[in-house]
């Protein structure tokens, strides 16, 4: 299985490279053969090719140019690669950019000149200087000069758009790993602390009341599924949430005893409403934490679910106090929350905490309505 | 041997009670739900062992310890080993982690003995339950660091307005209590004040030098220097020429 997952790893980097090798002919086809058929359009324009002679001439000439300008513009590619020159620092890239343009102009112009002395098909101006060998050379490789560095121009835009584009997608690819991770970790977590005095009161529950204590187990199990199965998904409805929030207050009740009332106001048509999953758990284990278990005498959890203008509005309201009339959001329940919630909703989805009256403390998520069809 | 059991949830007490079934030595006097009902019950109970948890309305275990004059022996009981380090920094004979493992339980309760077979050599003759004796412990609570401290280790209290700053070993944290009041406390055979500011442990005398005035210089194990007032001299002298 392994073996066949590298082998298709090797096949996709091998298509890549081949497809950024016929991309390069092409492009280098196209360049030449769209210079030569400028050149040619010119000719006719300026109506050059009068005598089947000149006519002759003219395209032996272009082939010999085409073809010396082809060659050494493809040996300037190996010698790009083979200089890795696309790694190395701007400056450092301009200079040898420059000067491989310069040797190989040089190198063209002579070439082409040879070529053309060769097959005996210099020009009127060439042949007056046919003595002057290196004056020939010289106005030969300016316009060899001028063509390369279009050439390169074009070469190292090409490479620096993909590999931006490249970098950007790479990017984008890191921040979701990032973000995943992210709610991974935010969602796997129950307080340990509740899982253990839950098991305690099991047990102290199974020679007192062993009904109770197998329900217990059951709600228990519930949650421990739904805090891992959760990794798994983005969001999951109200409902199923509720159910676990339900379990979660049932196995507190039984811990808090008369300490501990719970009191719901859902309104039924936002069952069908996503939400994060676990979040509505977190806030409620908040109040607990910080309210209910920190009064002497207990107190009250209400869970209110509705429709707000254009929100579905998710509140835990407990009896207790704000510290400093602030949350503090040193826990780790806010902080997640809030962070879970510019996740998954960006600006759409507000969170708040607040004193309501002298003796409740509210905590409010508005999430953006999600069509249900 | 009589313990209270101290915890927020009555399922975790009755389960608690049943595991001590097999212990008929620790007779379970009483129970208590939170840190103050428990100060109440320990003062007047006065109890040889409480199991106490530690996170707990209102106020948490080591608050309540904080507030009691003479701290009993102390096993905590916790859901969760994050309170388990700090539990052993303040040197409690033991804590055990909800569910209780009865076989742990069975080692807290060894350890238990150990330390009062150790403590009965030095059954204090004249028993008094107002003064605390050298066997006796404290709970002191500094901030996050909290330790229980033997009478014996304590080299001195010195009087810091309102507070009391107490030397042992390296620590010497603050406690919310008048020199006067401890004074009142402390066994005279013990602990003698040396002068308005200073209480200091007789046995942790190292040196003691003739000081202007007709005073004295006491120099301690742990290097303080303290002075003996005139009139506090006469009767250092007397208790020493005993």
């Amino acid at each position: 299985m392994r073996r066949a997952g590298e082998t298709f790893k090797f096949e996709l980097i091998f298509m890549a490279a081949m497809s950024r090798n016929t991309r390069y002919w092409l492009s280098q086809l196209c360049g030449w053969g769209l210079f030569a058929l400028i050149n040619i359009f010119f000719a006719y324009s300026f109506d050059k090719l009068g005598s089947p002679q000149e006519r002759s001439d003219f395209y032996w000439r272009l082939v010999i140019f085409v073809t010396t300008g082809f060659i050494l513009s493809h040996l300037m590619r190996y010698i790009i690669i083979g200089f890795n020159l696309l790694q190395k620092r701007l400056e450092q890239q301009l200079i040898i950019f420059v000067l491989i343009t310069l040797v190989l102009a040089f190198a063209a112009s002579t070439l082409e000149n040879l070529l053309l002395m060769q097959f005996d098909l210099q020009n009127k101006t060439e042949r007056a200087f046919k003595n002057n060998f290196l004056l020939l050379v010289l106005s030969g490789a300016f316009s060899m000069f001028t063509l390369f560095f279009i050439w390169n121009l074009i070469y190292f835009m090409y490479h620096f758009v993909t590999k931006s584009q490249k970098q950007q997608l790479d990017t984008l690819k890191l921040e979701a790993l990032v973000k995943e991770l992210e709610l991974k970790t935010i969602k796997a977590h129950i307080n340990p602390h509740f899982i253990f005095n839950s098991l305690n009161g099991i047990r102290a529950l199974i020679d007192e009341d062993p009904n109770r204590a197998r329900n217990a187990i059951t709600e228990l199990s519930n949650i421990l599924r739904s805090s891992m199965q959760t990794d798994k998904l983005e969001s999951v409805s109200l409902e199923k949430e509720l159910n676990i929030v339900k379990d979660y207050l049932a196995l507190e009740n039984m811990r808090f005893e008369d300490r501990l009332r719970v009191e719901y106001e859902i309104d039924e048509d936002t069952l069908d409403q996503p939400v994060p999953p676990m979040m509505l758990q977190t806030l409620v284990e908040n109040a607990i934490k910080h309210g209910i278990s920190k009064q002497i005498t207990g107190g009250k959890i209400k869970i209110v679910s509705d429709f707000k203008d254009s929100y579905h509005e998710l509140a835990v309201q407990n009896t207790g106090k704000l510290v400093n009339g602030t949350a503090k959001g040193d826990g780790f329940g806010l902080p997640s929350t809030l962070n879970r919630l510019s996740l998954l909703y960006g600006e759409n989805a507000r969170f708040s905490i607040k004193q309501l009256t002298s003796e409740i403390v509210e905590a409010r998520v508005l999430l953006p309505v999600q069509m249900i069809i | 041997m009589r313990a209270i059991i101290i915890d927020d949830e009555r399922l975790a007490r009755t389960e608690l009670r049943k595991l001590l079934q097999d212990y008929p030595e620790v007779e379970i006097v009483d129970e208590a739900a939170n840190a103050d009902e428990a100060i109440n019950k320990i003062d007047t109970l006065q109890p040889d062992l409480v199991f106490l948890d530690i996170q707990m309305p209102g106020k948490t275990g080591f608050d309540m310890l904080a507030e009691l004059e003479r701290a009993p022996h102390v096993i905590f009981t916790t859901a969760y080993d994050e309170y388990a380090l700090k539990a052993f920094e303040v040197n409690a004979l033991d804590y055990l982690l909800k569910p209780i493992e009865p076989k742990r339980l069975a080692d807290a309760m060894q350890k238990l003995h150990v330390a009062e077979t150790k403590e009965n050599h030095i059954v204090p003759e004249n028993f008094n339950q107002s003064i605390l004796t050298e066997a006796d412990q404290v709970f002191v609570k500094d901030g996050e660091r909290c330790w229980f401290v033997k009478l014996s280790d304590i080299r001195l209290f010195e009087s810091v307005g309102n507070y009391a700053k107490v030397f042992f070993a390296g620590n010497k944290p603050l406690i919310l209590k008048s020199l006067n009041a401890l004074e009142e406390r402390l066994d005279p055979k013990t602990f003698f004040r040396a002068n308005r500011k200073h209480i200091v442990n007789l046995r942790m005398i190292e040196k003691i030098e003739p000081y202007f005035n007709g005073g004295l210089l006491l120099e301690l194990k742990g290097g303080e220097k303290i002075e003996v007032s005139r009139r506090q001299t006469v009767k250092f002298k007397e208790m020493m020429s005993l």
